[in-house]
């Protein structure tokens, strides 16, 4: 079950306060104890598990922080204001990156930085200005700190106003409280929150001004790794005010991220000249905060994991400044899925950040309306040209004018979709596991959404007049472009639902024939609809070029459209002949019993298959297929192994093509603008998982026709290490003899 | 720390049910075996809030030479409601086996005792979580028919994930209102 109690209980009431009465209940409880019997238990209607699992056992040194050994005093006895030597004061700054770095990866202040006695100390008065930081509980005694101490007071004011700025950040966009990340500061201003900017960057140029002249102590090597260190607080302080100015030179966002890329490598190498201080640490400090938690043990990175993560942290910092230079929403959200999709994913600070770029205050990349992004993104998915988005509708007043009510009913539509569609960035920002369970509820809103926006679309061909489109075949209906719009968007978050299951290993290995088939009807409709979105498109190219007001620019509109259709359905084209070859060859494993099922006594495949497919158990359209067309799609009965295999290679055959297309057309082509070289990789990675299952197809092949009817095949099958595949959305199964 | 298993069983194992009246006599027992496996203990009142309202959801394995604990586990039932409609949810607390007796379906055998008994008192599911990295408790739940519906990011105190586990033991009313959390 679940371990955790909340890290932030509400502070402890305070008993002599002048609101609270006390009340003598010795009496009422001798008289209530004597109706029980010994050992009988009473429980409180009203304590749930919540409590219990926040309940303490006084007494228990496990649980009761107030709770001393022999002999133990209840405060650190360690004075900070003691002499320490330069290396010593190396050492507690590289513990102090360490624990800075816990932190960002998720753990509470109080298991990382509040564990330093000298962050203890300055930040236990509750200052609200830099002199009211202090070692010495005096400012004038704090005027002689001798030059080492007054350093260290620098480097931790300069590290815990980077932290506040962290802190903002990441309570101003969407995350989750101690899931990704504990914004808690225990009742105490301890990220120097009131503290102003402007003179800590002062007190840190003292700081590396006051070593250079320090008479001849520390050697020169120490002095330069102080000196490093106190930079490195500069120029993140630096980071996090420059990317409130989003407007600027993308590139010179960069410069403090790229100046802590190189300085964490010197840290990394002076790192052993530092002495490490441990007393100087402890998990004492927790008795002290406005808090009943148990205390709990300080968390340790090692120094060579903690600058792996600062080198990412700093490397991913620089390159989420690329978003800013924006081409296009599709664009856009490559960029966006991709830099999530990394492994290790990009830290709560960084994903928080993201957002921020985006959409800080409603301006979206500090320069663009919604409005603006959500009209680029209808006129490259399914409007290009269109009546609807012209801007000129907005100054028609009259309101019997179609196109003052085409405005109109624009207006209404993106009040409907803002939301929905802004979550998908937001969404894709979050830990992967939170991206799937969230836009397991997000499909949800689209299915809903969409049918509401028929209803627009409905109005809107009235108003300009739509025709319904014939073709040979008969009747196709009208164009529907936002509901259209909605519908793509629908479906590629359910295809992104199942492809994250696989890579979470959500899955068991005799699954996997019945999901890829379900990423393969998804992906076939997706393909279905773009052809749809592509027919309306023609028709409307065709007929405005017959018109004499078709110019240079109407065409490259159409184009970027027709670009993004055929990128689409190639894209949708290669995961459904990937997924269907996977669901062939895992349907021929698992009928050879090459894949063996466990014995499940207490469940069956339809009760599975419920619990599998509860996501998408009440979506409109498309819709679940039922129990039996997926068991009948996905084990394929009447086809023999031999078909099946065959089938499998030509389908696995295909994804590889169209993966090596896809990996020859421009970021334009493909929507990646900004992001082509992670995309690329991606589908580099695609194409090799796409290789190595053709070659466990011909494995299978060739082992079956050796040994002809019957025989026994000698085979086993390995399943990939999850995440060690070639691609974590394709788990491609290793087919190997057995002697 | 490595611990000799016994290749052989003592005997019969006594499998019983749990009653507030063996509290002196188990409870420490329980918490031993169950806090060895956890980085922080849980209080007394967590396994009070499970074993005074559902001891008849919880088992024992008893070694038969001693009637020592080697194994136990730990339940409730209740109404989820976070759904509409709402589902009486089963959920497994607890589940531990002494390192010494593990790998004879002691695990197995009581977690079979408490889906028939929460089954018997109309359970529509039951729940747990998990450990990402504890590979033979998922094992023994997948073998006997639990899915992993989810993964929970940093789910326990030491920062590791869990993954959801859910066994359905009736189809779920068609057309409820969907929720996936
Ligand atoms: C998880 C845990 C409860 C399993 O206990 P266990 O008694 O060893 O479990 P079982 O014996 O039923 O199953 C374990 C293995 O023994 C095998 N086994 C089952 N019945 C058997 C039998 N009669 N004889 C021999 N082996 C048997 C099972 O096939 C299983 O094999 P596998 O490891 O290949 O899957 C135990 O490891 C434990 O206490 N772990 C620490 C606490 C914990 O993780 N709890 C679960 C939290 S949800």
């Amino acid at each position: 079950m679940e371990q955790h109690a909340p890290q932030s209980l509400p502070p402890r009431p305070n008993p002599s306060h002048p609101g609270v009465m006390a009340v003598d209940i010795t009496d009422n409880f001798w008289a209530a104890v004597k109706t029980l019997a010994p050992g009988e238990l009473v429980k409180d209607g009203h304590f749930t598990l919540f409590e219990s699992v926040g309940a303490l056992e006084i007494m228990d040194p496990k649980m009761d922080s107030g709770c001393l050994a022999e002999g133990e005093s209840l405060d650190e006895e360690y004075s900070v204001t003691r002499d320490l030597l330069p290396e010593e004061v190396l050492g507690i700054m590289d513990q102090l990156l360490c624990l800075e770095m816990a932190w960002h990866q998720g753990y509470p202040l109080s298991q990382t930085l509040l564990t330093s006695v000298y962050v203890e100390v300055l930040t236990k008065t509750h200052p609200t200005t830099i002199e009211e930081v202090t070692f010495t509980g005096s400012s004038e005694t704090e005027k002689n700190l001798p030059t080492l101490l007054f350093a260290l007071k620098a480097y931790c004011i300069g590290l815990l106003k980077g932290c506040d700025f962290v802190n903002e950040l990441v309570k101003d966009e969407l995350y989750y409280e101690e899931e990704d990340f504990v914004t808690n500061s225990f009742g105490r201003n301890i990220l120097l929150y009131d503290v102003e900017l402007r003179p800590v960057n002062d007190m840190l140029q003292k700081a590396r001004a006051e070593l250079r002249v320090m008479n001849n102590k520390p050697s020169k090597d120490i002095a330069m790794a102080l000196d490093i260190r106190l930079e490195l607080r500069i120029a993140f302080l630096r980071a996090m005010e420059l990317s409130a100015l989003r407007t600027a030179n993308p590139e010179s966002l960069k410069m403090p991220w790229i100046q802590m890329h190189g300085l964490i490598e010197h840290i990394k190498k002076q790192h052993s000249l530092g002495k490490p201080v441990p007393d100087a640490f402890s998990t004492k400090l927790q008795r002290r905060l406005a808090s009943t938690l148990p205390p709990r043990p300080i968390v340790y990175l090692s120094f060579e994991e903690t600058h792996e993560h600062f080198r990412r942290l700093f490397k991913d910092g620089k390159e989420i400044m690329d978003v800013l230079k924006y081409s296009d929403p599709q664009s856009l959200l490559t960029f966006v899925s991709t830099f999530q999709a990394r492994k290790p994913q990009p830290l709560p600070c960084i994903r928080t950040l993201l957002q921020n770029l985006m959409f800080k205050d409603n301006v979206f990349l500090g320069s663009y309306t919604i409005r603006q992004l959500i009209d680029h993104d209808l006129s490259i998915v399914s409007l290009p040209c269109a009546t609807q988005l012209d801007l000129a509708n907005d100054t028609i007043e009259v309101p019997t004018d179609p196109r003052h009510r085409t405005s109109n009913e624009m207006t209404i539509f993106r009040q409907r979709v803002e939301e929905c569609y802004l979550d998908v960035f937001r969404i894709f920002c979050q830990n992967r596991c939170r991206v799937r369970r969230t836009l397991c509820h997000n499909i949800q809103a689209w299915d809903a959404l969409q049918a509401d926006v028929e209803e627009i679309d409905t109005r809107l061909q009235e108003l300009l007049a739509e025709k319904p489109l014939q073709t040979e075949s008969g009747s196709v209906g009208y164009s529907l472009p936002l509901s259209s719009w909605a519908y793509l968007y629908k479906l590629r978050q359910m295809e992104w639902i199942v492809q994250l299951g696989f890579e979470l290993s959500v899955y068991q290995t005799d699954e996997l024939a019945g999901m890829y088939w379900y990423v393969n009807y998804l992906a076939k409709t997706r393909a279905q609809h773009g052809d749809r979105i592509k027919t309306f498109v023609m028709r409307s190219l065709t007929a405005s070029r017959a018109s004499n007001s078709y110019t240079a620019a109407k065409d490259r509109e159409y184009m970027r459209t027709l670009s993004y259709i055929r990128a689409t359905m190639l894209d949708a084209a290669c995961t459904w002949e990937f997924a269907d070859g996977l669901c062939c060859l895992y349907t021929v494993l698992n009928r050879l019993g090459l894949i063996k099922s466990p014995p499940r006594p207490y469940s069956n495949d339809a009760l599975r298959y419920e619990i599998r497919m509860k996501p998408f158990m009440t979506i409109g359209l498309p819709q679940l297929p039922t129990f039996d067309e997926f068991t009948k799609a996905t084990a394929q009965p009447e086809t023999a192994v031999d078909a099946l295999l065959t089938y499998a290679e030509s389908a696995v055959g295909g994804a590889k093509k169209g993966y090596e297309a896809l990996s020859k057309m421009t970021d334009g082509q493909t929507f990646s603008v900004g992001c082509h070289g992670r995309w690329l990789a991606n589908v580099k990675d695609c194409l090799k998982a796409a290789i190595s299952a053709g070659i466990a197809v011909t494995t299978l092949q060739k082992t079956i026709a050796k040994v002809g009817d019957g025989g026994e095949l000698k085979l086993k099958v390995e399943m990939p290490e999850a995440g060690k595949g070639y691609h974590d959305w394709w788990i491609v199964p290793k087919i190997v003899p057995t002697g | 720390m490595e611990v000799a298993r016994v290749t052989e069983l003592p005997g019969e194992l006594r499998y019983i049910q749990y009653e507030h009246v063996l509290e002196e006599q188990y409870l420490p027992a329980i918490r031993a075996l169950i806090s060895k496996d956890l980085s922080e203990p849980y209080s007394i009142y967590v396994y009070r809030y499970f074993l005074y309202q559902w001891a008849h959801l919880c088992y024992m394995a008893l070694n038969p030479a001693d009637n020592s604990l080697i194994g136990v586990i730990i339940c409730k039932l209740e109404p989820h409601a976070s759904h509409s409609p709402p589902t009486h949810r089963g959920y497994i607390a607890m589940l531990a086996v002494s390192s010494a007796y593990r790998g004879h379906g002691i695990a197995t055998s009581l977690v079979k005792m408490s889906i028939d008994a929460m089954a018997e008192r109309n359970a529509d599911e039951i729940v747990l979580e998990t450990e990402e990295t504890n590979l033979p408790a998922m094992r023994l739940y997948e073998r006997l028919g639990f899915l992993r519906s989810k993964k929970l990011h940093r789910y326990y105190l030491n920062g590791n994930s869990a993954y959801r586990l859910v066994l359905l033991l009736k189809p779920m009313s068609l057309g409820e209102e969907h929720q996936s959390d």
